[in-house]
């Protein structure tokens, strides 16, 4: 209990500290810490997969490109559509979307899974690219954001400021229902189905249904973190739904940290800022990356945020059991 | 339709290319379960090594073919020695992550080393040539790549059913920690089916060269179509792969032909169809 209680505080902090950000960062820096926010989302999303579920995908793509582009397609193709309506139909897609994939999928597991969903990525790209008159295929499509309609009053959002808060509000509520979706009941299905198959089956869960609800629900938040993502840049590529994206992901997943639930979102801040200065000063930042990757793969399997809690134990003592979700059976469903 | 009898061969070919790439893949899944995403980073670095040798160094076709393979396998062994060995203790998702960083850092290596740009390889004499064959005129170059899948497949069957070498390593991908209580060096076998797959995916590259011309993206594209073919063909079965990439060369082929637009979705179609009829593929086990 004290450890929820300890990730909630830490969630409503960083979700104040990000409240004062615009009158602190420049612009360019803003822009960045929106960037942020929404791969903080799409890796959180991811990591319910691979550090929760134990599912190792590489078509996560596939879902923050389809809420990319649905987005894109939409605001083009229906006009005078409102923002909330957008979302809702960038999440209906992924929702869809996730169900029949998961349905034909997941009846495969680790090594085959893997292999699979690398797969469908490849499918769903080879789509965006082939299918030139709704995708604008290498061109890519260039929106602009409607204005977001509050019911009482409607709030321009060409200003980065605006949209900047917008992010944070609707990025931070959706990362806070995927933290308590790991302490509902589902939740924890998930990650006892990871420790010991076998025995939910014997005690009477359907792991089937309860894999394809955490796989479709992780897709529609993917999704709904493509959505903000042409949103933020106002345009939307292929390479929004290429394999790059999944690789991009799962270095911030992995590189943050799969064994806790805010591993990803270190990641992701890691990530971009990484990628932002290490593009500056050299070409070959992505050999950069994945050397550092290589090496926290052989060297430091928890990610970084093992690292933390394990400089945080060496000075406060071993209060916290590593703060992960790999808790005794007892003590997850007490 | 006089297309139909080139397109045929074109099919062809592809499959023999997707067979070498497939194979060695497959053999790694079958016998260690690591399902190696470098292997096509190292068909890659075949395919450049290939460039190096015959177009900058010798200009001999044959001594690329001769010398990638076995520069592939001195690193493939390396690998599984020095690096996947180390993880294998933490489970299949670790390996994974592994090779996948390795194809990662491959590729930037690459595109570092040749630079971002197709490379044309050029073969010479006898295979430059064409024959007439089925009442039309066809490059002997693609007819050499059926022939090459050809020998190697049977080779390796040679070898896996009537070799003692073949009866241990279908010994251990039954089960490998029998097979190493039973007094075989298993370690030693993984660390030489690991370097023998990669070394088989760098002699495709070579091969691969001259057909396709090398660029930076070549190994995400054959690294997708094995993939299929594995997962058509059944996990680990070789000769499922043999199969798969004969139905999947063809479609590949004709697809070209008949629906231009739709010809890349094809292949993902097939698979999809395959996984809901019969998930484990058409030669594969069932789980």
């Amino acid at each position: 209990m004290k450890q929820k209680s300890i990730s909630l505080i830490t969630i409503l902090v960083l979700f104040l500290a990000g409240a004062f950000m615009p009158s602190l960062l420049k612009q360019y820096h803003l822009n960045m810490l929106t960037e942020i926010i929404i791969f903080s989302l799409y890796a959180v999303s991811y990591n319910l997969l691979l550090g929760y579920a134990g599912l190792l995908s590489f078509g996560h793509a596939a879902f923050f490109g389809l809420g990319a582009f649905v987005t894109a397609v939409a605001i083009i193709n229906i006009p005078g559509i409102s923002l909330w309506n957008v979302i809702l139909i960038g999440i209906a897609a992924t929702v869809i979307a996730g169900f029949v994939l998961g349905g034909l999928l997941l009846r495969h597991k680790g090594s085959y899974f893997a292999l699979l969903t690398m797969a469908f990525n490849a499918l769903f790209y080879a789509v965006a690219t082939k299918w030139h008159s709704v995708t604008g295929g290498d061109d890519g499509l260039s929106i602009t954001r409607p204005d977001l309609n509050l019911g009482f009053t409607t709030i321009p959002l060409n200003s980065l400021t605006n949209f900047y808060y917008l992010t944070l509000v609707i990025m931070g509520l959706a990362i806070l229902f995927c933290w308590y979706f790991t302490h509902t009941a589902m939740g924890k299905t998930v990650v006892l189905m990871r420790e010991n198959e076998d025995r939910m089956k014997f005690l009477g869960y359907n792991t089937n249904i309860s894999r394809l609800i955490l796989f479709t629900f992780t897709g529609a938040i993917a999704g709904l973190a493509g959505v903000f993502y042409t949103f933020h840049f106002q345009f939307v590529s292929i390479s929004a739904v290429s394999i790059d994206m999944t690789t991009a992901v799962l270095l911030m997943a992995f590189v943050g940290g799969t064994k806790t639930f805010w591993g990803p979102i270190l990641g992701a801040f890691v990530y971009i800022i990484l990628q932002n200065y290490l593009s500056n000063i050299t070409d070959r930042w992505p050999l950069v990356m994945g050397v550092i990757f290589v090496l926290m793969v052989l060297y430091v399997p928890g990610g970084l945020s093992a690292v933390l809690l394990n400089i945080k134990q060496r000075f406060f003592g071993k209060k916290n059991n590593d703060g992960n979700k790999t808790a005794t059976p007892e003590e997850m469903t007490s | 339709m006089s297309d139909v009898p080139v397109f045929f061969l074109h099919g062809l070919a592809y499959a023999g290319l997707l067979f070498l790439v497939s194979a060695g893949l497959t053999l790694i899944f079958g016998m260690m379960n690591v399902l190696n995403f470098a292997h096509a980073a190292m068909y890659m670095v075949g395919a450049y090594l290939s460039y190096t040798i015959i177009m900058q160094l010798t200009g001999q076709f044959w001594m690329a073919l001769i010398l990638c393979p076995l520069i592939l396998f001195v690193i493939g062994a390396l690998i599984e020695r020095f690096l996947l060995r180390r993880v294998h203790k933490y489970g299949h998702v670790q390996e994974l992550l592994l090779t996948f960083g390795l194809a990662y850092i491959i590729t930037e290596l690459v595109k570092w080393y040749w630079g971002n740009y197709p490379l044309a390889v050029n073969v010479t004499g006898f295979l430059s040539g064409t024959i007439p064959i089925f009442g039309i005129v066809y490059p002997i170059y693609r007819i050499f790549i059926f022939g090459c899948a050809v020998f190697v497949g049977v080779v390796m069957a040679l070898i896996l059913f009537k070799t003692r070498l073949g009866i241990i390593l279908r010994a251990a991908v039954n089960d490998s920690e029998m097979t190493n209580t039973l007094g075989v060096n298993v370690p030693l076998v993984f660390m030489g089916v690991f370097a023998f797959g990669t070394a088989l995916s760098g002699f495709a590259g070579v091969i691969a060269g001259p057909l396709l011309s090398t660029f930076p993206g070549m190994a995400q594209e054959i690294l997708l179509d094995a993939f299929v073919v594995i997962v058509v063909g059944g996990f680990g079965s070789l000769g499922g792969a043999v199969v798969a990439a004969l139905l999947i060369g063809q479609l590949q082929a004709f697809g070209v032909l008949l629906i231009p637009k739709l010809s890349v979705a094809l292949i993902y179609l097939l698979m999809a169809i395959v996984l809901i009829v019969k998930p484990s593929g058409l030669f594969g086990e069932e789980q």
